[in-house]
């Protein structure tokens, strides 16, 4: 009989050492970027220019700096929609749809409520309408969620497919309201100017930015302060003791989801008032609903620190974006890079739960079992 | 059990005194993560007797019990065996040395038969099992010992009872002369306690030696003829069990200290009806729950339900909490109905309740001891803990909580802190000030010193003028608070008694079903 004599032996851990919480994460990048080196080796590129090209083009220039907080703008709003619904241990995997109608619902705005409004009053209301349109997208999985329990995991995902047939559809449909009338090409129609936001000086910056941090910093005081975020606490713990005290799970659930599906939908009016002005079908190529659900796994959905993986994931994918036209380096080579960091950083999770040990297994054990 | 010194002093046991030492273990140590759960432990046992592991909880009798049959091994120390020296690798190891443990929690296959069961893990079976054959041996084993069972029943149709019969048959069917029996009697009605008894007169009769597990204190000493006190992984007193019917003595070894193990009933003037339940009925998908039942709670009055686990009793407590709507019939609280008005409506009239799930229900395990005090309260839109905290550090203190503050967690407090914990939030009143405490089962699984204490705010509340329902399967307890006792047996009262004068045997009887 063949016999082998270790064993990996996963001990559960009762509390985490705290400077492991610490150590972890800054050892999965390194871990990540070593990995990357390799593969970067082997493909004949310089680790050293290709990182050193993706920290400046990320995080160390201007224009890297403010693509950089451009993109996070989208990504924490679409990280904090995701994290807020783990905090009830529901997984909002439709934030991507749910963006897609908070493209359609601010385009909407933007365009039927014309120039009669002064952008002051304008954008607050695309943005409103953005964030009522993903939360109206989440209604139906909210809604079954809540009274029957179904997974919300498939009803939200089934619908981002929907979503995006509906982008298609309104772009592409002759004589759609949201398309462009004057071209032949089909476009997206542009929004009223008093539904634009003008960026910071040469930058592709928008004062979204602003909205996104200080809803990443209330929602985190509305789950620790108040009394809504005190239910959300006790039903996501121990649903029985939301039971005894007479909290209703259902309508916090429901509440929970369409919040989360507002979030979303936020980042995708966010788009029209910022950067594109209209719906551009090529959004639905980005993913940004999706990179928000990596977002909040990178944070280990802790609202606190959405910013912050906000921010780096953003640094990254710009940094790994801008590799392929500053220097000869494959795309794939970001997106790679991008993966590992993730992949080892949720690995490394293991590490933080468990207390991994290999055990011999002693003689006199496999002598008696074999015998 | 009521006989309990008349029969230790008379000992009735089978012990030669010069039996020899069956097995002993030599200073063992035993570390976990953060606990020394044995340090440097001596212990043995002879052929024929019942030595006893006496401790509470966490004071390392499984541990011990585990090292001793090889599913541990020990970080320091060694086992001998008839004056052998031996390494136990695995319990597979220690079986083929004689030793079997029976498990605190079953270690069974309910969908296999007793049979099944009992040669399940033997390795010297033939590819084809004679069923036959193998029942006829399993009830051999089982009549010679006085433990009746059925081979072919399902072990997932069989009472708990029985299925600690199937497991000490299965140790004895695989040829077990050391018996470890972790808490025999943690999960059994009065009248199988006493049927274990025999059954282990009979095995230490036979020549087998019995390592017997408990934290109570009565059936130690009704039971043993040594018993060995473990305190915080130590051994902290050998007593010879015959002769011995000093419990406060053992209980001192226990806990470190001089405790009351008795807490007296109150003897107060009852005063006008808090808790009235009519005619409360509870079907739960078709299948009678509580039949018909009607009783009344008065204030300053503690009455008691007993019962076997599962008949009814948390459905009970959770219908007069208003988290259940009863199918008919009523309750009422300080006058007010609140059938089918939820808990909230309930607490606003007096309702304080402790449910048997302390963690989990009664307290929610990842928040402070902060955020548990608001649970049952009204809070505010923004939550406000600042005002809360002197006061949750003034129940802390109050009710002797062993924790580091108010921001302490639920999940890191032992289970008599968190006890108290839930006692103090329901005791102080939330919504109104309490006047109907509703209790379950309050003392599960604490030691020795928490129990005192846990009695002792129940007793100090119907003092203050409070109806309180204890709902407890530790019939012990019930006896010695309650004024009056009632017996629930599927869903229904089948027996009331007061409290004074209540017999064992007919409350008993009653809870078997028997009357
Ligand atoms: N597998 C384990 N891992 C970690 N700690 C353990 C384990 N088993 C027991 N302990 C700890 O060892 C101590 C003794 O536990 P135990 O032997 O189960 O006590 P008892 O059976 O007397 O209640 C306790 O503090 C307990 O938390
Ligand atoms: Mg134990």
């Amino acid at each position: 009989m063949m016999h082998i004599p270790f064993r990996v032996v996963f001990e559960q851990r009762g509390e985490t050492p705290r400077r492991l919480s610490l150590l972890v994460p800054l050892a999965s990048v390194f871990a990540a970027l070593f990995f990357g080196a390799l593969f970067l080796l082997a493909t004949g590129h310089s680790p050293i220019d290709t990182y050193s090209n993706m920290f400046q083009d990320g995080f160390a220039s201007f224009n890297g700096i403010t693509d950089t907080l451009a993109l996070s703008t989208v990504l924490i709003c679409t990280g904090i929609s995701a994290a807020f619904a783990f905090q009830m241990n529901l997984y909002n995997i439709g934030g991507e749809g749910q963006l897609y109608l908070g493209l359609i619902g601010g385009a909407w705005a933007g365009i039927a409520l014309g120039d009669h409004l002064p952008t002051l009053m304008m954008v607050p209301l695309v943005l409103l309408c953005g964030a009522l349109a993903g939360a109206a997208w989440i209604f139906v999985p909210a809604f079954v969620r809540s009274r029957l329990g179904t997974s919300e995991i498939v009803s939200t995902l089934l619908l981002t497919y929907i979503g995006a047939s509906l982008i298609k559809h309104v772009i592409y449909t002759p004589g759609s309201f949201f398309r462009n009338p004057n071209t032949s090409f089909p476009q997206g129609r542009l929004v009223a100017d008093s539904a634009s936001l003008d960026s910071f000086g040469s930058s592709r910056l928008y004062p979204t930015f602003f909205v996104a941090l200080i809803i990443a910093g209330a929602l985190y005081w509305v789950v620790k302060r108040t009394e809504f975020g005190y239910r959300i606490n006790v039903i996501s713990d121990s649903p029985r003791a939301a039971h005894y005290a007479g909290i209703n799970a259902r309508r916090t659930t429901m509440w929970v989801m369409l919040i989360s599906g507002a979030l979303s939908g936020l980042a995708g009016a966010m788009l029209i008032v910022g950067p594109y002005g209209k719906i551009e079908p090529s959004i639905i190529t980005l993913g940004y609903g999706y990179a928000g659900i990596v977002v909040a796994a990178l944070a280990r959905n802790n609202l606190g620190v959405i910013i912050v993986s906000g921010i780096l994931f953003s640094g990254l994918r710009v940094g790994g974006n801008n590799l392929q036209v500053t220097t000869d380096t494959p795309i794939h080579i970001g997106v790679m890079l991008q993966g590992a960091i993730l992949l080892f950083a949720l690995g490394g999770e293991a590490f933080r739960r468990y207390h991994i040990h290999v055990v011999r297994v002693h003689d006199a054990t496999v002598k008696k079992v074999a015998a | 059990m009521s006989n309990t010194s008349h029969e230790v002093a008379q000992g009735p046991h089978h012990t030669s005194g010069a039996a020899s030492t069956a097995l002993s273990a030599h200073s063992i140590d035993k570390k976990f993560p953060g606990v020394l759960a044995n340090d440097s432990v001596d212990f043995d046992v002879r052929a024929g007797e019942v030595h006893t592991l006496l401790g509470e909880n966490g004071a390392g009798k499984s541990t011990l019990a585990a090292v001793l049959c090889g599913l541990y091994q020990p970080d320091a120390g060694y086992l001998m065996r008839n004056g052998k020296r031996i390494n136990l690798s695995s319990p597979r190891a220690g079986l083929q040395h004689g030793i079997a443990m029976v498990h605190q929690h079953f270690r069974l296959v309910e969908r296999f038969t007793v049979s099944e069961n009992v040669i399940l893990g033997s390795r010297d079976l033939p590819f084809k099992l004679n069923r036959r054959e193998i029942n006829e041996k399993v009830a051999a084993v089982a009549e010679s010992y006085g433990l009746p069972i059925d081979p072919d029943a399902t072990v997932g149709d069989l009472s708990v009872g029985q299925r600690q019969r199937v497991e000490i048959v299965k140790a004895l069917y695989q040829g077990a002369e050391i018996l470890l029996l972790d808490e025999p009697t943690a999960v059994l009605v009065p009248s199988e306690v006493e049927k274990l008894f025999e059954n282990v007169h009979a095995m230490t009769a036979a020549g087998k030696s019995i390592v017997f597990i408990s934290h109570k204190l009565g059936e130690v000493v009704e039971i043993s003829d040594r018993v060995t006190v473990l305190r915080n992984g130590r051994v902290t007193g050998h007593v010879s069990g015959r002769g011995t019917t000093d419990t406060k003595e053992l209980a001192r070894l226990m806990v470190g200290r001089d405790i009351e193990l008795n807490a007296q009933r109150a003897t107060h003037a009852t005063g006008h009806e808090v808790l009235q339940i009519r005619n409360l009925s509870l079907s739960i998908d078709d299948v009678a729950v509580l039949t018909e039942i009607s009783f009344n709670v008065h204030a300053g009055e503690m009455v008691g339900i007993a019962g076997v686990a599962g008949n009814g009793q948390r459905e009970l407590a959770d219908t007069i909490a208003g988290l259940i709507s009863p199918t008919s019939g009523s309750v009422s609280i300080s006058g007010a109905m609140t059938t089918d008005c939820g808990p909230i409506q309930a607490r606003e009239v007096g309702l304080a309740y402790v449910p048997e799930d302390r963690l989990g229900m009664g307290l929610v395990p990842s928040m402070s001891i902060l955020d548990n005090l608001l649970l049952t309260r009204d809070r505010q839109i923004v939550v406000d803990r600042v005002s809360v905290r002197p006061e949750a550090a003034r129940l802390i203190e109050q009710f002797e909580i062993k924790a580091n503050g108010p921001d302490h967690l639920a999940r890191k407090l032992s289970g008599g802190n968190a006890q108290k914990v839930l006692l103090a939030r329901e005791l102080s009143g939330g919504r109104s000030a309490t006047k109907l405490l509703v209790v379950c089962s309050p003392t599960r699984g604490l030691d020795v010193g928490a129990i005192e204490t846990v009695r002792r705010l129940i007793n100090d509340a119907r003092s203050a003028g409070q109806a309180i329902l204890l709902i407890s399967e530790d019939l012990d307890e019930v006896l010695s608070l309650s004024d009056r006792v009632l017996v629930l047996y599927r869903g229904a009262v089948v027996h009331e008694t007061s409290g004074e004068t209540a017999q064992l045997s007919q409350v008993g009887a009653a809870m078997a079903g028997l009357s």
